[in-house]
C-alpha cells in the first residue's frame, strides 16, 4: 500500500513489526556464532550458578559469549576429520556440477532449437520426473547404487545421484534461457556453413554464459546442501560430507556444540552470500509465468 | 508406423531369422544355465549326505578320541571324499583329519594353529546360526557352508551336535562327480531353420497377395519353434533331475548300508540311520526329494518350465518378427538416422534420467508389492512377492487409538492415519504461518519511504539462504532443556523450564517455529514482488473515492497479489508436506513416534527398520496423495486465473 499521505503512526509501527521480525530472524544465526567464538563446546552462552538471578538468566541470553576465542574454528578443522568432510562436499558439489550441468546444456538445447519425434513426450517426462517423492526414489536407489553396484560410501555414487536428480530443473532452466537468444546469430552461422555441433559450441553457450553459470551455481547449491541422500549413503566416517558431519557433532549422544557452530558457520558462508546473489534468479524461475507485471 | 513400400520377400526373411535368433538363442542359454545350475546342484547334496552319514558316524562315536578317529579312517575308504575333518571347540582341537596337510608333526588330534582361525570361526559361525535360526523359530541364517574347490568337488561344513548344542564342526571335501548333461544346439538351430524356411516360402509364395498371410504363417511357425523348444528343454531338464534324485538316492542308501557295517564292525551304537534326511537344504531341513528311507519320492509338483516364461519368450520372438517384418524397425532406424543429431544431443540426459530417475522410481514401485527387506535384498522378487499386503497393511489399519488400561484413550502413533493427520496439521500451520508473516513484512516493507529497506530485505531472507538442516540443528539446540535460551527466556519472563520433545504438542511447536522462521522469506519476497506491481494512482483513486484502509486491501491489494500467491501457496503446501530434515532433526519423531510426518516415517520404516518393501508402499501412498493434490491444485489454479 505505497501511496502518500501515511500517517506517522503507521511508520512507526511498521518499523517497531519489522525491527522485532528482524531480531527474531537475527537471534539463532547470532547465537550461532556466539557458540562458534565462545571456545568451548557447550551449548550455554554462560554457565549459570543453581541459585541464577533475573540478571544472570538476562547474560545468559543475549548472544554474546564470555570470552572471544577462534579456537574452535581452529580445531574443527585441524582436529576433527572436518576438513576432509569439507573436501568430500567439495569434490562432490564440484562433479555434480560438471556432470549435471553438461548433460542439461545438450539436452536444453535440443529440445529448444531442435524438432524430433519424442520432443514434447521428452520434456514433459522431465517435468513429471520432479513430482516422484524422494522417499520413493531413495530406496530403490539405495539398493541400486549401495547393494548392486557397491558405491556405498563412495563420492561417485553421490555425484551420479545428484547430477541425474538436478538434470530436469537445470534442464528447464537453461531451455527457458535457450529460447530468449535471437535466432538470427544461428541461422548466419549456418549459412557459412557451420555444422549444428559448431553452432552449439561457438555460438549458443557463449551466450549463453551468464544462464550456465546460473544453473551451475544452484546444481552446486543443491548438491553442497544436500542431507538425506549423503546421510543414508555415507557410511564410514571419513567418506562424509560436511552437511552428515555437522550433525554428527551434535546427534546422538555427542554434544560437540562448538565445533558444530564453527562448522556451520564455515560451511553456509559462502552458500548463503550465493543465495542472497542469486535469490531473484530462482523466485523469478519458480513462479515463471505467474507473476504478470 | 506404416511403411512407405510394400515390405519385400527380403525383409520377412531377415525378421524371421532374426527373431528365431533371438528368441531360441535366449531359449537355449537358459536351459544350458538350467542344467548347469542342476549340476552344481547336485554335487552340492552328494557333499551333503555324505556330510550327514560322516556327521552321525562323529556323534555315534561320541565325536572325540580314538574311536572316532578309527571310525572316520575306515569310513573314509571307498567314500567319494578326498579329505575329512573333525574339530572340537572344548580345548580348541582337530579331533580327526585325513588331510594333506596335517601329517607328521600337525597330524590329529593336536591344538588348532593359529593361522587356522578361520576353520575355527566357521564353526562359530554355523553354531550362532544354528542358535539364532532355534531362538527366532525360523531359518534365516545357514547351518551349513558350501564352498567349490579349484579343481571341481566342493568343500562341505556342518556342524557337529550333541544333544541340543553344537560342540564342533564336521568337514570334508568331496571329489568331482558327473556333471549334468548340455543341450545340442542342433536342436535349437534345427527349429531356427526350419521356421524361418517357412516363412521364407510363405512370403515368396502369398507376398503379392497379402502381407497378412505371411505374418499369420510366420507367427504359427514360429509359435510352434519356441513350443518346441521349451519342450525338449523341458524334456531334457526333468531327465536330468530324475538322475539327480537317483544318484542322491543311491550315495544317500549307500552311506546308510556303510554305516550300518561300520557300526556293527566297530562296537558303535546307535538307532537305524534315516537316509532320506541326510538330503538336506542350507537350513538342514529335508529337502523332500527323498523318502525317509533314501527311495526317490514321488513329485507332487507341475512341470518345471512355467507357462509365463514361455509366453514371455513367445511375446519376444513374435514381437521382434513383427516389428521387423511390419516394417516397424525400419521406420525407427530412420526416424533415429535423419534426426540423429537431435538424439545424440539428448541421449546423454535421457540415459542418466532413465538410469537414476526413472528406474528408480518403477522399481521402487514394484519393491512396494514385495516384502524386500534388508536380509533379502539378493532374492528375485518373485520369491519375495505379497502382492497388495503392504498396502493393506497401511490402509486398511485404522486402530488409530487404544484403550490404556485405565480406560483413557491412547493414540497409537506408528499408524498411518494418525500420520497423515498430523501431516495434514502440519501442513496447514506451516503454511498459515508463512503466508502471515511474510505477507505482513511485505506490506510492511511497501510503505512508501520506509527507511533502511533494503537492509531489512537483506536480514530478512537470510533464514531462507541458511542450509536448512543448519536452522535444524540450531533450533533443537536452542529448545534443549537445560542448556538451551527458549527456556532460560520462559523463566526470565516468569514461566516454567521445560522438556520441549517430552509431549507431543509442545514438540510439534518446536518443529512450527522452526519451519516457520525458515519458510516466511520465500512467502515475503514473492508478496514483495506483486505489491512493487500495483500502480500508486489505484491506491490515490480509491482514497479520492473515500474507501478505508481494509477496504483499498480488500478491492486492490488481495486481487494483486493473487496471481503470485496462489502458485507460491501451492509450491510451499507441496514443500512443507515433504519438509523431511526438520522433522527428522529437530523433533526426531518425538515423543514416540507422535510428530513423524508421512516422509520421515517412511524413512524409518526404509532405514532404521529396514523394511523395503514396506517403506516403498508407504512412498506410493504418498506420491499418489501428491498426485491427486496436484491434479486438483491444477483445477483450483485455472479456475483462480480465468
Amino acid at each position: 500500500m505505497s501511496r502518500p499521505g501515511q500517517s506517522r503512526w503507521v511508520r512507526v509501527v511498521a518499523h517497531a513489526f519489522v525491527g522485532l521480525m528482524v531480531l527474531i530472524t537475527l537471534y539463532p544465526l547470532l547465537w550461532v556464532v556466539s557458540i562458534a567464538f565462545s571456545g568451548n563446546q557447550s551449548l550455554a552462552i554462560v554457565d549459570l550458578p543453581p541459585d541464577a538471578t533475573k540478571l544472570d538468566r538476562l547474560r545468559a541470553i543475549i548472544p554474546w559469549p564470555a570470552t572471544w576465542s577462534s579456537q574452535n574454528f581452529v580445531s574443527v578443522m585441524s582436529d576433527q576429520p572436518f576438513a576432509k568432510w569439507m573436501l568430500n562436499s567439495a569434490l562432490v558439489a564440484a562433479g555434480t556440477t560438471v556432470v549435471g550441468v553438461f548433460l542439461a546444456c545438450t539436452a536444453a538445447y535440443a529440445f529448444s532449437r531442435l524438432s524430433f519425434p519424442g520432443r514434447r513426450a521428452g520434456m514433459l517426462s522431465f517435468l513429471i520426473s520432479q513430482m516422484f517423492p524422494g522417499t520413493l526414489m531413495l530406496i530403490p536407489l539405495y539398493i541400486m547404487l549401495v547393494q548392486w553396484l557397491n558405491l556405498g560410501s563412495s563420492r561417485l555414487g553421490l555425484i551420479l545421484a545428484y547430477a541425474t536428480t538436478s538434470i530436469p530443473f537445470s534442464v528447464w532452466m537453461l531451455k527457458g534461457y535457450f529460447d530468449t537468444i535471437p535466432k538470427d546469430l544461428e541461422e548466419a552461422a549456418l549459412m557459412e556453413g557451420a555444422s549444428v555441433g559448431q553452432i552449439f559450441w561457438t555460438v549458443i553457450i557463449p551466450l549463453a554464459r551468464p544462464a550456465l553459470a546460473v544453473t551451475a551455481l544452484f546444481s552446486f547449491m543443491s548438491a553442497w546442501n544436500e542431507f538425506i541422500l549423503a546421510a543414508t549413503f555415507m557410511d564410514q566416517e571419513t567418506m562424509y560430507t560436511a552437511p552428515v558431519g555437522l550433525r554428527f557433532f551434535v546427534g546422538g549422544f555427542s554434544q560437540l556444540w562448538g565445533y558444530f557452530a564453527a562448522g556451520s558457520i564455515i560451511v553456509s558462508l559462502p552458500v548463503t552470500v550465493l543465495f542472497l546473489f542469486l535469490q531473484r534468479f530462482l523466485v523469478s524461475g519458480l513462479t515463471a509465468g505467474s507473476v504478470k507485471g | 508406423m506404416a511403411p512407405e513400400r510394400a515390405p519385400s520377400v527380403a525383409r520377412f526373411i531377415v525378421a524371421g531369422a532374426v527373431a528365431m535368433g533371438v528368441g531360441l538363442v535366449v531359449s537355449h542359454l537358459w536351459i544350458t544355465a538350467e542344467l548347469s545350475q542342476l549340476g552344481v546342484e547336485r554335487q552340492q547334496r552328494r557333499g551333503v549326505v555324505t556330510l550327514g552319514a560322516l556327521t552321525e558316524l562323529a556323534q555315534r562315536t561320541g565325536g572325540d578320541g580314538e574311536k572316532l578317529r578309527a571310525a572316520a579312517a575306515a569310513w573314509q575308504e571307498g567314500s567319494p571324499v578326498d579329505s575329512l575333518r573333525v574339530v572340537r571347540f572344548t580345548g580348541l582341537s582337530l579331533e580327526a583329519s585325513s588331510d594333506a596337510d596335517d601329517v607328521g608333526e600337525r597330524k590329529a588330534p593336536r591344538r588348532l594353529q593359529k593361522e587356522e582361525k578361520p576353520l575355527y570361526d566357521k564353526g562359530q559361525r554355523l553354531r550362532a546360526a544354528v542358535e539364532t535360526n532355534r531362538d527366532e523359530g525360523k531359518s534365516r541364517k545357514d547351518e551349513l557352508e558350501l564352498e567349490p574347490r579349484p579343481g571341481g568337488g566342493w568343500l562341505v561344513a556342518g556342524p557337529l551336535t550333541e544333544g541340543a548344542d553344537v560342540v564342533g564342526l564336521v568337514e570334508l571335501k568331496t571329489k568331482a562327480g558327473p556333471a549334468a548333461a548340455t543341450p545340442k544346439l542342433t536342436v535349437a538351430l534345427g527349429l531356427g531353420l526350419a521356421a524361418v524356411m517357412v516363412v521364407a516360402l510363405a512370403a515368396a509364395l502369398f507376398l503379392k497377395r497379402s502381407r497378412w498371410l505371411v505374418v499369420a504363417l510366420g507367427t504359427l511357425a514360429m509359435s510352434l519353434a519356441v513350443l518346441a523348444h521349451a519342450r525338449y528343454a523341458t524334456g531334457v531338464f526333468e531327465a536330468e533331475r530324475t538322475a539327480s534324485d537317483e544318484l542322491i538316492s543311491q550315495a544317500a542308501r549307500a552311506q546308510a548300508q556303510r554305516l550300518v557295517d561300520l557300526s556293527a564292525r566297530q562296537g558303535l551304537e546307535g538307532s537305524a540311520p534315516v537316509p532320506g534326511a541326510w538330503d538336506r537344504d542350507a537350513f538342514r531341513h529335508p529337502r523332500g526329494a527323498l523318502t525317509p528311507d533314501g527311495l526317490v519320492a514321488p513329485r507332487g509338483e507341475g512341470p518345471w518350465v512355467s507357462g509365463r516364461a514361455v509366453a514371455l519368450l513367445s511375446v519376444l520372438t513374435l514381437g521382434l518378427f513383427w516389428l521387423i517384418g511390419l516394417g516397424g524397425a525400419h521406420w525407427f532406424a530412420r526416424t533415429a538416422y535423419e534426426n540423429r543429431v537431435a538424439y545424440a544431443y539428448i541421449t546423454p540426459a535421457m540415459v542418466g534420467m532413465l538410469a537414476l530417475v526413472f528406474f528408480p522410481f518403477f522399481y521402487g514401485i514394484v519393491l512396494s508389492f514385495t516384502d524386500a527387506n534388508l536380509y533379502n535384498t539378493n532374492r528375485s522378487l518373485g520369491d519375495i512377492w505379497v502382492g497388495l499386503r503392504n498396502y493393506t497393511d497401511i490402509l486398511f489399519d485404522f486402530h488409530v487409538t487404544t484403550r490404556a488400561a485405565d480406560g483413557g484413550l491412547l493414540v497409537n502413533y506408528a499408524n498411518f492415519y494418525w500420520t497423515l493427520l498430523f501431516t495434514i496439521i502440519w501442513t496447514i500451520t506451516n503454511v498459515t504461518v508463512g503466508v502471515t508473516v511474510g505477507l505482513s513484512l511485505a506490506l510492511a516493507l511497501n510503505l512508501k519511504n520506509l527507511a533502511l529497506r533494503p537492509v531489512y530485505r537483506v536480514l530478512l531472507i537470510l533464514p531462507w539462504a541458511v542450509p536448512n538442516y543448519i536452522t535444524a540443528l540450531i533450533w533443537k539446540g536452542m529448545f534443549h532443556r537445560q542448556f538451551g535460551v527458549i527456556n532460560h527466556l520462559l523463566v526470565l519472563l516468569g514461566g516454567q523450564a521445560r522438556s520441549w520433545f517430552d509431549e507431543p504438542v509442545s514438540s510439534f511447536t518446536t518443529a512450527l517455529l522452526t519451519n516457520g522462521w525458515l519458510s516466511f522469506p520465500f512467502m515475503m519476497v514473492v508478496s514483495m514482488g506483486a505489491l512493487q506491481s500495483i500502480p500508486d494512482e489505484l491506491y490515490e483513486a480509491a482514497e479520492v473515492d473515500g474507501a478505508s484502509l481494509w477496504q483499498q486491501f480488500r478491492a486492490i491489494t488481495l486481487p494483486a497479489l493473487r496471481p503470485a500467491l496462489v502458485p507460491a501457496v501451492i509450491l510451499s503446501v507441496v514443500w512443507t508436506f515433504n519438509m523431511f530434515n526438520i522433522i527428522y532433526l529437530v523433533t526426531g519423531g518425538e515423543p514416540g513416534g507422535a510428530t513423524e510426518i508421512l516422509v520421515t516415517q517412511a524413512f524409518k520404516h526404509a532405514f532404521e527398520r529396514y523394511r523395503y518393501g514396506y517403506a516403498a508402499a508407504y512412498s506410493t501412498v504418498i506420491f499418489l496423495i501428491l498426485l491427486v493434490y496436484g491434479v486438483f491444485q491444477n483445477r483450483v489454479s485455472r479456475a483462480t486465473e480465468a
